[in-house]
């Protein structure tokens, strides 16, 4: 199915919530469900947390449905609904500045990976501490960049940013990212082989 | 390598088992809960709105004072000039004041050689001295 026809789709499924159709909303919790959860969760680094916010996202697409403008992707609105609650999330509970993988107890978690062997090696458990460890001014549009697979514009409308702003900032973030994995002795090898 | 490219590769979760009816029950909870406090607006706006009233109408019939006597027409018969300061009428507080005059006059009819000078007392040009 063409881009066009499913964000056409996605536009006919959102005036109908506006409308008060559940089973429109449904179709919409359906298709965004497991992205949203991913997204919060790679924010939070708590999946309870991500799936408990991702609740609050849709409870807010169907009550603020009326202020969506068909402008930008219904994508873009749901994520900027989801990045601007986990902002304030992550304020609440103080952790800009570091959360270890390993503090993360996530009874759910266990067995949803496809990667947990990958994980268990370790590099990519690295990668996910040290992009934890980063600001989430640069975390989130890093996470919209290499994990969700927007466009820089796309994250730009998400973010309520210039692209130039975002361009800066996944740039900056990747910086920090290498800087912080090059404290990594494995990382370092690897990236000298490279 | 570009380290952002193992981004890709990190754990990614996905919704838990019946998120999807989560999320329906908890709308219809919020729904619910939105109906109540909209309702519980209106009473009290409704009972905000009654309470206005009732104070309007304890106002109008119990506190506001009885109308009082209309004394206008008594500065009609004032010369005028009577008041020294015409600026200041509308400060004046008329008072009437009843006085018995009966005490006042002497009956003198049982003596014979009385004799009553009257004193033209009305100043109606048309009515004539009786004495």
């Amino acid at each position: 199915m063409s881009l066009k026809k499913v964000r056409m789709e996605e536009q006919e499924l959102i005036c109908k919530v506006q409308e008060g159709d559940e089973v429109a909303f449904g179709e919409i919790v359906a298709i965004y469900k497991n992205k949203i959860v991913n997204f919060l969760y790679q924010l939070t680094s708590d999946y309870e947390k991500a799936v408990e916010l991702a609740q609050e996202t849709f409870m807010r697409v169907y009550f603020k449905a009326d202020r969506y403008r068909p402008v930008a992707p219904l994508s873009s609105w749901i994520y900027a609904i989801a990045s601007n609650l986990a902002k304030t999330e992550l304020k609440k509970m103080r952790r800009y500045n570091h959360v270890s993988i390993d503090d993360v107890k996530n009874k759910y978690a266990e067995g949803l990976s496809q990667q947990e062997d990958r994980e268990s090696s370790g590099m990519i458990k690295k990668v996910k501490t040290a992009l934890d460890l980063l600001h989430p001014r640069y975390r989130i549009p890093v996470i919209l960049k290499d994990i969700e697979g927007f466009t820089q514009e796309e994250i730009a409308e998400i973010l309520k940013k210039p692209v130039g702003t975002i361009k800066a900032r996944i740039s900056r973030g990747r910086t920090y990212l290498r800087k912080e994995l090059e404290k990594t002795p494995a990382f370092a090898n690897m990236s000298g082989k490279n | 390598m570009e380290e952002w490219h193992l981004l890709t590769s990190v754990q990614k979760v996905e919704a838990p088992e019946g998120f999807e009816q989560k999320v329906m029950a908890q709308l219809a909870l919020r729904k619910r809960r939105r109906l109540r406090n909209r309702r519980l607006s209106f009473a009290l706006a409704g009972a905000c709105a009654s309470l206005v009233v009732v104070l309007l109408a304890v106002n109008f019939l119990i506190l506001t004072p009885k109308s009082s006597p209309d004394f206008s027409g008594l500065e009609r018969d004032v010369p005028p000039g009577f008041f020294p300061g015409q600026w200041e009428r509308s400060r004046t507080i008329p008072i009437t004041e009843t006085i018995n005059y009966s005490g006042e006059i002497r009956d003198l009819s049982h003596d014979t050689r009385t004799v009553y000078i009257l004193e033209r007392v009305s100043d109606r040009a048309d009515t004539k001295t009786i004495y």
